[in-house]
């Protein structure tokens, strides 16, 4: 039976005393807002819910180190962004390994965007652009990535980036940029049809 | 003046208004006159609020529990006496125990001095002029730890640009190298190769902080900020340290400090 209603930090102390199972209370406090984080970064149902066991365990392990002064909140929340980049860049490595030599085409994939919808006008144009948005995102690294859905989707400021991908905050606002700028390139076709 | 960049434009809609004030209300002003940075930028907005976040699949209230039943049988639980000692009242008795210490170390030295005085000078005179004797300086290894680990948290939270708070920290880390040294040689004699690693990797650390070359500008601390964090430099500190009481007083083989 999990026990709620302590605090976060009476729980972590409660925690590193050695009852194991107070922790279940953070898991079950913080899962739905580290399962959104996650699909966002990863897009994926599935690497969602891995990643939120995964950020969850290194949490655990990682508990020691956490500071008192710190939110918890802020922290496995950092610890997610890892472990979805994580998943990301292990992702695009397999991608690329089974896809060496083929070069990622934009109309291409607008191409094959639009033979795979169908029905009427309004229904094709929003898949077709949720298809572009996500094929735009997959054009990007998996550190141009996290750091764009953080920006963009999380409003996450800049050094709030940084510390979750453990870049300096410069590094983060490059990343964005370099983000936007593949996004918009990628999503011109878009600009023209509309 | 020029018109704004690409990276001006992106930080304007992102609300981050870069350079100090006087650059962000030359850029303003020249925003508000330029037709043709308001067009870029409105072509930017547009592009950007066509950009929308995925509709997040709803989990059922259940979710959490769920995650923690296939978390928990994984989990191993933390050791009491790690956390129980910061409890309880045991660091104010063992504070209590230091002073004591302290007050029969001075007494001892009180009454040392108290001693010498009152012998005849004569062993000085007779003796036969000897070799001065190297200085001894013991390194603890917990304390070395210790300090290192604050010098770590001073460097994660440091501000770059703050000279003020720079140049402490190259201090310390000068005065720290040379502790690191010894400890260092210690734990590889001892074969404790976790240990050994860890110093190494602090030495790395200490040495940029204290011998940079050109001193220590924003660019070098982020860089090794961006170290620090890459190793898991403080975390490891943490875990050695933590361990160090438990250890140092189960045997007498571990590298706890050495000589110079």
């Amino acid at each position: 039976m999990l026990r709620m209603g302590r605090n976060d930090h009476e729980t972590i102390r409660a925690v590193l005393s050695g009852d194991k199972e107070a922790y279940g209370a953070l898991v079950v406090r913080h899962s739905h807002s580290l399962f959104r984080v996650a699909f966002r970064i990863t897009g994926n149902e599935a690497d969602a819910e891995d990643v939120v066991q995964e950020a969850f365990l290194r949490g655990y392990q990682k508990l020691e180190g956490f500071e008192s002064r710190s939110n918890f909140s802020t922290w496995i929340y950092r610890i997610a962004v890892r472990c979805a980049l994580d998943k990301v860049s292990g992702r695009k490595a397999d991608a690329h390994s089974s896809q060496v030599g083929e070069e990622n085409d934009p109309e291409q994939d607008a191409v094959q965007v639009a033979d795979k919808s169908a029905g009427p006008d309004r229904l094709l144009l929003s898949a077709e652009i949720s298809a572009l948005q996500k094929a735009a995102m997959q054009s990007l690294t998996a550190t141009e990535q996290t750091a764009f859905v953080l920006r963009h989707m999380e409003d996450c400021s800049t050094e709030e980036i940084g510390a979750a991908l453990g870049i300096a905050p410069n590094a983060a606002k490059q990343a964005v940029f370099r983000a936007v700028h593949k996004m918009r390139s990628r999503l011109s076709t878009l600009r023209v049809r509309i | 003046m020029k018109h704004l960049t690409q990276e001006e434009l992106i930080g304007r809609y992102y609300n981050e208004r870069g350079g100090d004030g006087e650059d962000s209300a030359a850029v303003e002003q020249h925003f508000a006159g330029c037709a043709a940075c308001i067009e870029s930028y409105a072509a930017l907005s547009w592009d950007l609020s066509e950009i929308k976040a995925p509709e997040t699949p709803e989990r059922d209230p259940a979710y959490g529990e769920r995650v923690w039943a296939a978390l928990e049988p994984k989990l191993v639980p933390h050791k009491t006496e790690r956390w129980s000692w910061l409890r309880g009242g045991i660091v104010l008795r063992g504070l209590g125990y230091a002073a004591v210490c302290g007050l029969v170390a001075v007494g001892a030295f009180y009454a040392g001095e108290q001693w010498q005085k009152k012998q005849p000078n004569v062993a000085a005179e007779k003796a036969p002029p000897t070799k001065a004797k190297p200085r001894v300086v013991v390194v603890v290894l917990s304390d070395h730890l210790d300090r290192s680990e604050r010098l770590l948290v001073e460097l994660k939270h440091v501000d770059a640009g703050s000279t003020e708070m720079v140049s402490p920290l190259r201090d310390e880390a000068r005065s720290l190298l040379a502790a690191n040294k010894i400890c260092r040689q210690k734990a590889s004699q001892e074969d404790d190769p976790a240990l050994t690693t860890a110093l190494d990797r602090l030495d790395h650390l200490l040495n940029g902080l204290a011998n940079q070359p050109g001193g220590l500008n924003s660019a070098a601390i982020e860089r090794l900020q961006e170290e620090m964090n890459a190793d898991g430099l403080l975390f490891e500190v943490r875990v050695l340290r933590s361990r160090l009481p438990d250890e140092q007083g189960a045997g007498a083989n571990r590298p706890n400090g050495g000589t110079i």
